[in-house]
């Protein structure tokens, strides 16, 4: 027995010594700690290939059918699409009247004195008994000024403290083709009309605010900053006379066609912000058991469903792969991810909508998308009652559903937590590679030294010795923080557009290399600047893809395309060919958009001065230099290492 | 024998009494209906029972037995509170929706602030001090008339006795009086409130005027608010009048959008009988100013000043009383932007500002007359918002104007405790619009501050306007001196978002927070108790062997 016992109580002892090795314990763990990092550092290449290649699967694994789970309504007190709607025929009558009004107006160029059709709409709501203001408004940009006049009224809801709000709104211009002339006249003319019937209920809770915004995204942009007083120096707008309480919800309407078979839901807002999920999955319940038609993601009419609408996978495609259901399904809901991401990564709005989020308020665009039938007025003016009502029975902001998501189909979505880690592990291997470098840049090998030193530590290979070398860390991070200085001089001549493209692509991709030649490079004991550059320039653009993808996700999945391989690739070359090609190439990755899309720079800037969306700068800033510190990593010549 | 000797006894004392009754209480009500500009109707009910050569309690005899209150006409249940707590005058006022003084003018009860909102004026006392009946008082209330009245606490309570000055006398105590004033503008006001008022009533809602107060109605109304008045009149007595006021819109209930409108249209009833008990029961209908031809059925008793009244009697049959505009085929709304407002001044209060720690409160208020008027502004705001006095700026035009601000009183708030009280007198110039801009900060809460709905916000009071003076120097005209009291303003009320954590995932917080906490405190433990040696170490481990020949030798 107590023999037993006595061979119970070695157990633990025995598996200790087994897992912590004999001897002093704390040398033991010291020396475990060194067998710990020199897998690590050995296994480093490794480490970061399969860090590397996760990540970029990940992405790529994104929109297939094995991920992603049904939309549901998180907060109970929404209750879509439990009310009978009364949206009749007269109303749809009325909505035409006002259309033909509006056509008239259009006919006679009325867009031209833009006075003209905020009198008109402000006439049409005080005649119901809605009191309504204009409010002109002037941006000034570089392009010019751009001026308009939007039309407002708010329905002082009966019973109600007038605290509380719901929007509901419809821009001159529609998003069909980016507001680039497209009117979307039935959607002011539903606004007016739904204004209308809407006054005949006192089941509002909050008050009802109506706006026919100019323009496509300024008159709303004016409006909005107006309303919550926030200060914007190149927009002069006149104050609203007529005010309401905090705005939670909005919807804006958008219906360019003449008829529609689908509603679309266009829900990016600025800067990459979303709307609540519960309100877009609520307008799109609704959209189905209510107004009866299919509810899309964007425009995106699938092809399974409906006959004559263009293939989205290409037509080269052998059919074998063409008619595999888990191919189509990972083509449409790629299509889906990828416009998603356009937007957000852009942090461009998708509509008119996008631009309320900036102040706390969940809104979405409901989009008729043109067609030649079968919905119009009354299945949207269904819609939106119904939505409405649900809107109206939020006693808290929405606040129970996500915030952070990727939607993947009219009714299947993204946690945040099966997409996020995607980038993350780009990231972490871009860290990785930069310590790797930051290593590489401390040690050298020496050849072994005369006499033995107990302290230096005998090497794996040969009897060289890893000595340790002074890495130039000053140095390094000032031409770091040169080219972040750059970027904010490229940003404000790119933003007056004083100087052609071409021209301030070939300057600012040159300064950098030819500033360098006057930079006193470190003398060979010290570590070779390149090594500590590259460490740093990967650390730090590492941060930045880790920390934009909590704030923006698909502006870090870009990142980790255009930064992560290229920049832990990036490495000098002994032949200078080589590195000027190198290092143009870089350059053309930094800055080609200077040269290659106008256009889009244009737009960017354009958003940046009135909308205040962060692309321009960011690009400018941040991704630029740190690009051409990668470029300036493949100019340096790699000295003794 | 015995038996029929009793019941006549009884029979004699219950025709005394109500003769006694009669004597020294009465009961009136009156009903006044003014159609407004945007075709919606106002109404104005008013109870008013006199308890005559009463007097309040003197608050020096609580200690003492009170006398005993018999009374047949007045509400013995709100009487009961009145002497228990020993109050002189009251005002309550329980309202929803936002009057629109621009296009309704002023309202007949000027109590309009949204919410629930309550005024009183006690004597002061030794032992039962004022604010501990007052803390009694609003329990009862709450009790009484089925409002959260008892979350009007020391964090709402203010006493800004200039604005809030008593309607009746205040008798001669031993101490002075003293005022007591709060407000609650997330109160909602529904029939829950209106039953308890009913049973006040002597007639309750079966006969008379209050037989119109049918709930289903008065609570569709685009604003509706009950009230409670309790004053006492020097060598009258005490009063108590009960009134509701609301704001119909008969273009809302015809299907043709006209607002023609009858008593049976608008409250679903009309009166069958008279209230047996009161002295006088009117029905006052101002008739529209303007030139549309319009009709008013059936005859009024009498017609003066623009004012047709009705005397409800005993005698006549069912009284319905309506008006119509037979050449309208719809009601046209007025333009509103070119209507001029009902009232001398227009007053918008907004809260600017996006984030959560900061914001810019502005006043607009438009004067709407030729003439300057001077008007005092109050303000009564939790703690949630904090004013930065400093940065309060008045403009006019865009012109700073800070010399129209005078008399500025500013009790700050306590955290946590006791709300600020702002007044000021604004001078307005002529047909000018006066901004007063003010930053304030939001404090952050102790997470058992925040309500149940966290996320919807906080309810502010409104803010009050009195204009008190017409015109400048030598000519101004004092609106006392017309033998008519200031006039309140009252702005709508706001809503604030303070910081507000995501009470949805407590839990997860908890953890979380617990997790950094316990590492935070591991390696600073580990740091603090560790002894830090020079440990030589060799490439190798020691060999098993070795290892094991030491294990044994411990």
């Amino acid at each position: 027995m107590p023999l037993a016992l006595q061979t119970l109580r070695a157990i633990p002892a025995r598996l200790r010594q087994r897992l912590r090795g004999g001897g002093d314990p704390n040398a033991a763990r010291i020396r475990r700690r060194q067998a710990l990092a020199n897998k690590a550092w050995q296994g480093l290449p490794l480490i970061k290939l399969v860090l590397f290649a996760v990540g970029y699967l990940w992405l790529l694994a994104i929109p297939s059918a094995q991920f992603g789970q049904r939309t549901y309504i998180d907060e109970n007190a929404l209750q879509p699409g439990q009310v009978h709607t009364y949206w009749s025929w007269n109303d749809v009558h009325r909505a035409d009247r006002v259309l033909e009004d509006l056509e008239r107006l259009r006919d006679h160029n009325a867009t031209s004195d833009e006075y003209v059709i905020a009198n008109y709409v402000v006439g049409e709501f005080e005649k119901i008994g809605i009191p309504a203001r204009t409010q002109h408004y002037a941006f000034d940009t570089v392009d010019g000024v751009t001026e308009g006049t939007n039309a407002y009224a708010v329905l002082q809801s009966p019973r109600a403290s007038g605290t509380e709000a719901i929007v509901i709104s419809a821009s001159w211009l529609s998003r069909a083709g980016d507001g680039d002339g497209t009117l979307n006249l039935r959607g002011v003319a539903t606004v007016i009309s739904l204004a209308q019937y809407l006054k005949k209920y006192s089941l509002w809770a909050k008050d009802l605010v109506f706006v026919i915004s100019d323009g496509y995204l300024d008159g709303m942009q004016a409006w909005i900053t107006t309303y919550h007083g926030a200060a914007q120096p190149n927009l002069h707008a006149e104050p609203l006379t007529l005010s309401s309480g905090v705005i939670w919800t909005a919807v804006n309407v958008d219906y360019p066609g003449h008829s529609f078979s689908h509603l679309g839901i266009f829900f990016e807002g600025l800067n990459g912000r979303l709307p609540n999920q519960d309100l877009l999955n609520s307008v799109s319940l609704i959209t189905r058991h209510t107004g009866g038609l299919p509810v899309l993601v964007h425009d995106h009419i699938d092809p399974r469903d409906t006959p004559n609408q263009p293939e989205i996978l290409p037509s080269w495609l052998p059919d074998v792969i063409k008619s595999n259901p888990d191919v189509q399904e990972y083509a449409v809901r790629a299509r889906n991810i990828v416009r998603h991401m356009n937007y957000q990564a852009r942090g461009a709005a998708s509509g008119v909508h996008g631009l309320l989020h900036q102040f706390r308020i969940d809104a979405i665009t409901v989009f008729a998308v043109p067609a030649t039938g079968p919905h119009g007025f009354h299945s949207l003016g269904k819609i939106l009652e119904s939505s409405l009502r649900t809107m109206n029975n939020l006693l808290e902001r929405l606040h129970a559903s996500f915030f952070f998501f990727l939607l993947v189909g009219p009714g299947t979505f993204m946690k945040i937590g099966s997409y996020l880690p995607s980038v993350i592990l780009v990231g972490t291997a871009m860290l990785f590679s930069g310590l790797g470098e930051w290593v590489n840049a401390g040690w050298t090998l020496a050849a072994p030294p005369i006499g033995s030193d107990e302290k230096k530590e005998p090497s794996q290979a040969s009897g060289a010795t890893w000595v340790q070398r002074p890495r130039p860390v000053l140095l390094a991070v000032s031409i770091m923080a040169a080219t972040h200085l750059l970027g904010v001089v490229l940003f404000y001549v790119v933003s007056s557009r004083l100087v052609n493209a071409t021209v301030v692509f070939m300057l600012f991709s040159a300064l950098p290399a030819l500033a360098l030649q006057l930079v006193p490079l470190p003398a060979p004991p010290s570590a070779p600047l390149a090594t500590v550059l590259k460490a740093f320039n990967l650390c730090f653009a590492s941060a930045v893809v880790s920390i934009t993808s909590v704030l923006n996700f698909s502006l870090a999945a870009a990142l980790a395309v255009f930064m992560g391989l290229p920049l832990t690739l990036a490495s000098s070359s002994p032949s200078l060919p080589k590195r000027i090609a190198k290092y143009a190439l870089y350059s053309v990755l930094a800055l080609g958009w200077l040269v290659l899309c106008p256009e889009e720079t244009r737009k960017a800037i354009w958003n940046w001065e009135v909308l205040g969306v962060w692309l321009a700068p960011f690009i400018c800033i941040v991704y630029a230099p740190l690009v051409l510190q990668a470029a300036l990593v493949c100019t340096l010549h790699a000295q003794s290492s | 024998m015995r038996w029929q000797y009793c019941w006549k006894t009884a029979l004699v004392l219950v025709v005394q009494l109500a003769v006694v009754g009669a004597a020294s209480e009465q009961f009136d009500e009156d009903l006044t209906i003014r159609p407004l500009r945007d075709g919606k109707l106002s109404a104005r009910f008013s109870f008013s029972s006199l308890l005559k050569d009463a007097r309040p309690r003197d608050p020096q005899q609580l200690s003492n037995d009170d006398e005993a209150q018999h009374y047949a006409l007045f509400p013995l249940a709100l009487g009961q509170i009145l002497r228990e707590y020993a109050v002189t005058e009251l005002h309550l006022s329980l309202n929803a929706g936002k009057w629109n003084y621009d296009a309704w003018g002023y309202p007949d009860e000027p109590g309009i602030g949204t919410g629930a909102e309550l005024w009183v004026w006690m004597g002061e006392s030794m032992p039962a001090s004022v604010d501990l009946r007052w803390q009694g008082l609003r329990n009862a209330l709450a009790g009484l008339f089925c409002a959260s009245l008892g979350h009007l606490d020391e964090q709402r309570t203010t006493a800004p006795a200039l604005t809030f000055q008593p309607e009746g006398s205040l008798p001669n105590f031993t101490y002075p009086h003293q005022l007591r004033h709060a407000t609650l503008p997330s109160e909602h006001v529904c029939t829950e409130n209106l039953t308890p008022f009913l049973k006040l009533l002597p007639c309750k809602s079966l006969s008379g005027i209050a037989s119109l107060l049918n709930p289903h109605r008065l609570f569709d109304a685009d604003w509706h608010g009950l009230g409670v008045h309790v004053r006492y009149q020097e060598a009258v007595g005490v009063e108590v009048r009960l009134t509701f006021q609301g704001v119909f819109d008969p273009v809302r209930y015809s299907n043709e959008r006209r607002r023609d409108w009858s008593l049976h249209s608008v409250f679903d009833r009309s009166i069958e009988r008279a209230c047996p008990v009161a002295r006088s029961s009117k029905i006052r209908v101002e008739l529209p100013p303007g030139s549309s031809p319009y009709s008013i059925t059936p005859d009024p008793s009498a017609i003066n000043d623009g004012v047709a009244t009705y005397v409800v009697d005993a005698s006549e049959e069912a009284l319905d009383v309506a008006m119509r505009w037979p050449m309208e085929d719809t009601f046209e709304y007025p333009n509103t932007s070119e209507a001029p407002p009902l009232t001398e001044v227009s007053v918008r209060r907004n809260l600017k500002g996006t984030n959560q720690a900061e914001a810019q409160l502005t006043l607009v208020v438009t004067n709407n007359l030729p003439v300057q008027v001077t008007a005092g502004y109050l303000e009564t705001m939790p703690w949630l918002l904090q004013f930065h006095l400093h940065t309060f700026h008045a403009h006019v035009n865009g012109v700073a104007r800070d010399d129209l601000v005078s008399i500025l009183s500013y009790t700050p708030p306590v955290p946590h405790s006791r709300p600020a009280l702002l007044q000021a007198v604004l001078t307005l110039p002529p047909s000018s619009t006066l901004h007063l801009t003010m930053d304030v900060v939001k404090p952050f809460l102790r997470y058992t501050e925040h309500q149940p709905d966290a996320q919807r916000g906080w309810d502010l009071p409104p803010a009050v306007l009195v204009p008190f003076a017409f015109g400048k120097g030598q000519n101004s005209t004092v609106a006392a001196s017309h033998g008519r009291r200031p006039r309140r303003i009252y702005t709508p009320i706001m809503l604030v978002d303070l910081a507000t954590p995501d009470f949805s995932m407590p839990y997860n917080v908890i953890i979380m927070s617990c997790t950094l906490i316990a590492l935070i405190f591991g390696s600073v433990f580990n740091l603090l108790t560790r002894k830090f040696v020079v440990v030589r170490v060799s490439s190798a481990p020691a060999a098993p062997a070795e290892a094991a020949a030491e294990q044994r030798q411990r």
